[in-house]
């Protein structure tokens, strides 16, 4: 194993682990904080976009549309090394990171959550009318539950691609599992075995949270076929 | 956080440089389209594996769209570049590492579009087609193929979309693609905001673009659907 | 029964359109407190568009529909009423009104318990253990007792039915609109469901029953309308329909009978 001219010298890597457990930690972070702000923020914009008010329903359509038309590093770039020189901001590299990552993904998940309602079939909704419940509660208790069985699949997809576009934070200097992996393979010069490290560090996370997605969709799948 | 700006806009770099971004888009679109060729190679080649007859090859086709899904495009493109290139002694130019890390990922996506194409026509379409004495390649180049492909081109469209947002990233590696230019040039004249604009524009432009083709080429698709 | 003169419900100059296409064209029909009246007709008749008129489901664009005197419509100058104020005051008739539907629209997220104590909780604002108690019972009575903690995808059509009945008659409605119950059902439970709202007329509630079961309609209802291209052809007690000298009445009930 300490042999130097082993194919795969683990010696770095094994001495390393804690700073590549903690950019890790810092990845997943950041891909979990952007993922649950664009939950948020996803949701309201595709409320608006189905509201019967004109202007809202422009004001969603622009930003899923910017959103999902631009790529994340550009987008990180112009934020980081664009606005924030432009504006004269303070902005922290991880505030910028977490905060690009999940406009990006709420213009995806807007989308998801807009089909996801719409999918929701209009007799329960009548349903519920008929019952003499209120259009608020209708919205509560009938079409979103259901409408989010419908999106548990695409929104652990929007995760996974949380976590795996994370790694983009890198360029910005954020501490995260990709940067420490740049710094580790320059400094020992081992390319090879730190970003075969980090690419499976990457997957076990995706894979993990591919699993967990499933499992919760089939807690929640029992019950959501239509009527 | 907001203090007085000393930042001078310059919206004539814009003029004046605005030929050097655009060759760095055109070897942006360069790489996208390399690496959507590799992608459909590999993605028919997976596709394949994954409907075999042999389980052992659906596997292990299986395994690797998953790998290839799982890992970052970006980790994957150092991984290729830096780890392992140097490790093999496999010299490649930052333009081939590109196109192989997007062909990769790319192709595990493929591969489930193709996959889900050819499951989209009815097994009656090829049991008519052998009825009729065509041969298991005519019956494939003839009767499903030209079905499978309507199904598959809109979400094939939307992965070179992904593709082409994915290639903006190998100007990490040395690649001198649009951001690379906007990058050295903002060095020079100190206007980051106006170059990275004008570089995200042209981007929101180009994929709005093609998002809105794939649109209307899924509502002229969809009139002629494959049916039962 | 109770059966009375009292006018209870009035539908006066109602008309609907779609589009170009006039579903429902000028309709004007009277329903006494206690009365059972099935609607017939033709597929397309706009049967099931007069039903959904009476809970505001489908909004008519003239015409005015009273329950007790008081217009749901037209206010007291005449004009149409609109807005979020008249919004929320339809869920006050809605939870007044009871409706079954074609396709059950029972909630599939929600046990038969929880279908049935959702409007209680939500619009009689009850506490959960009396809304429990009352959903209860009501799934006793339409006999799905051994049912109350299944959810929807575990219950044939016919049970889901039964729970869609239990869930409306929770409210204690004074009206039950009923729109072609059975359609979606397979024939061998049919009978069931048909037994349930023959129960139900016989309690004195007022009912409007929407129903390609001519049998049934001739047997349970007090008066039948018969309707065809978006008007009231006729109504009459059964012996009347039957009887019919009305060409179209006549055309459609040989056809069918």
């Amino acid at each position: 194993m300490g042999n130097s001219k082993s194919f795969f010298e683990f010696e770095a890597v094994v001495s390393s682990w804690d700073i590549l457990l903690k950019g890790f930690a810092v990845a997943m972070f950041a891909a979990t904080l952007a993922t649950a702000l664009a939950i948020i923020l996803g949701l309201v914009v595709a409320l608006m976009r189905l509201s019967t008010v004109a202007i809202y329903r422009w004001i969603a359509f622009a930003f899923t549309q910017f959103f999902r038309g631009v790529p994340l590093y550009v987008l990180l770039v112009w934020v980081y090394f664009g606005l924030a020189i432009a504006v004269n901001i303070n902005l922290s590299a991880i505030l910028a990171g977490v905060v690009t990552l999940a406009l990006l993904n709420a213009g995806y998940l807007s989308e998801t959550f807009r089909s996801g309602i719409l999918a929701i079939d209009s007799g329960q909704i009548e349903a519920g009318l008929a019952l003499g419940l209120s259009k608020q509660v209708v919205f509560k208790e009938i079409v979103l539950p259901q409408a989010f069985r419908i999106v548990i699949p695409p929104m652990g997809n929007q995760y996974v691609d949380a976590i795996k576009d994370s790694a983009i934070l890198s360029i910005i200097g954020v501490p995260e599992l990709m940067r420490e992996s740049q710094q580790l393979a320059n400094l020992y010069y081992q390319p090879f075995e730190f970003y075969t490290c980090a690419g499976l560090l990457y997957l076990i996370a995706v894979v993990l949270v591919s699993r967990g997605t499933n499992k919760l969709e089939k807690r929640f799948y029992t019950h959501s076929a239509q009527n | 956080m907001m203090s007085n700006s000393n930042y001078k806009f310059d919206w004539n770099v814009i003029e004046k440089y605005w030929p050097e971004i655009l060759k760095g888009l055109i070897i942006t679109i360069q790489i996208s389209l390399a690496g959507m060729a590799f992608s459909i190679l590999l993605g028919i080649c997976l596709a394949n594996g994954k409907l075999s007859n042999n389980l052992l090859i659906v596997r292990i086709s299986s395994s690797i769209t998953e790998l290839f899904r799982s890992i970052p495009l970006f980790v994957l493109l150092f991984w290729i570049y830096y780890g392992f290139s140097l490790k093999f002694n496999f010299a490649l130019t930052e333009f081939e590492a590109g196109v192989l890390a997007l062909g990769i990922t790319g192709g595990a996506y493929m591969a489930e579009v193709f996959r889900a194409g050819l499951l989209a026509v009815p097994i009656g379409q090829l049991e008519a087609a052998y009825a009729i004495g065509l041969s298991k390649m005519q019956s494939s180049m003839f009767i499903i193929f030209p079905q499978a492909i309507r199904i598959i081109i809109p979400p094939m469209v939307n992965i070179y979309i992904g593709l082409l947002k994915g290639a903006t990233i190998v100007s990490v590696i040395g690649v001198s693609d649009m951001i690379y230019v906007a990058r050295y040039v903002s060095l020079e004249t100190f206007a980051p905001f106006e170059l990275y604009s004008l570089v995200g524009i042209i981007f929101i432009s180009l994929t709005l673009s093609i998002s809105g083709f794939v649109y209307l080429l899924e509502r002229k698709l969809g009139r002629s659907k494959v049916d039962g | 029964m109770n059966r009375t003169t009292e006018s209870y419900i009035e539908i006066i100059n109602l008309s609907k359109s779609f589009g170009s296409h006039k579903v429902l064209d000028n309709i004007n029909l009277t329903v006494n407190r206690g009365e059972v009246v099935a609607i017939i007709g033709p597929s397309g008749s706009g049967k099931s568009t007069l039903l959904r008129c009476l809970n505001f489901l489908t909004r008519s664009e003239s015409g005015e529909i009273k329950f007790q005197n008081r217009s749901w419509s037209l206010n007291s100058e005449g004009k149409r009423y609109k807005g979020k104020k008249y919004e929320k005051s339809l869920s006050e008739l809605r939870s007044e009104v009871g409706m079954v539907f074609q396709n059950f629209n029972v909630f599939p997220h929600k046990t038969a318990v929880q279908n049935v104590e959702l409007g209680l909780i939500k619009v009689r604002k009850m506490t959960k253990n009396s809304a429990r108690e009352i959903a209860i019972k009501k799934l006793e009575q339409v006999g799905l007792g051994d049912k109350i903690n299944q959810y929807p995808d575990k219950l044939s059509g016919g049970q889901k039915q039964r729970v869609a009945i239990a869930r409306a008659l929770a409210l204690e409605p004074r009206v039950m609109l009923f729109d072609e119950v059975t359609s979606s059902l397979d024939p061998e439970l049919v009978g069931g469901i048909l037994e349930e709202i023959r129960r139900l007329a016989n309690t004195g509630i007022t009912m409007l029953v929407v129903t390609h079961e001519m049998g049934f309609a001739f047997q349970v209802a007090h008066r039948i309308v018969f309707m065809d291209s978006g008007k009231i052809v006729e109504v009459g007690t059964p012996d009347e329909i039957r009887n019919s000298q009305e060409p179209r009445t006549r055309a459609f009930l040989s056809a069918i009978l």
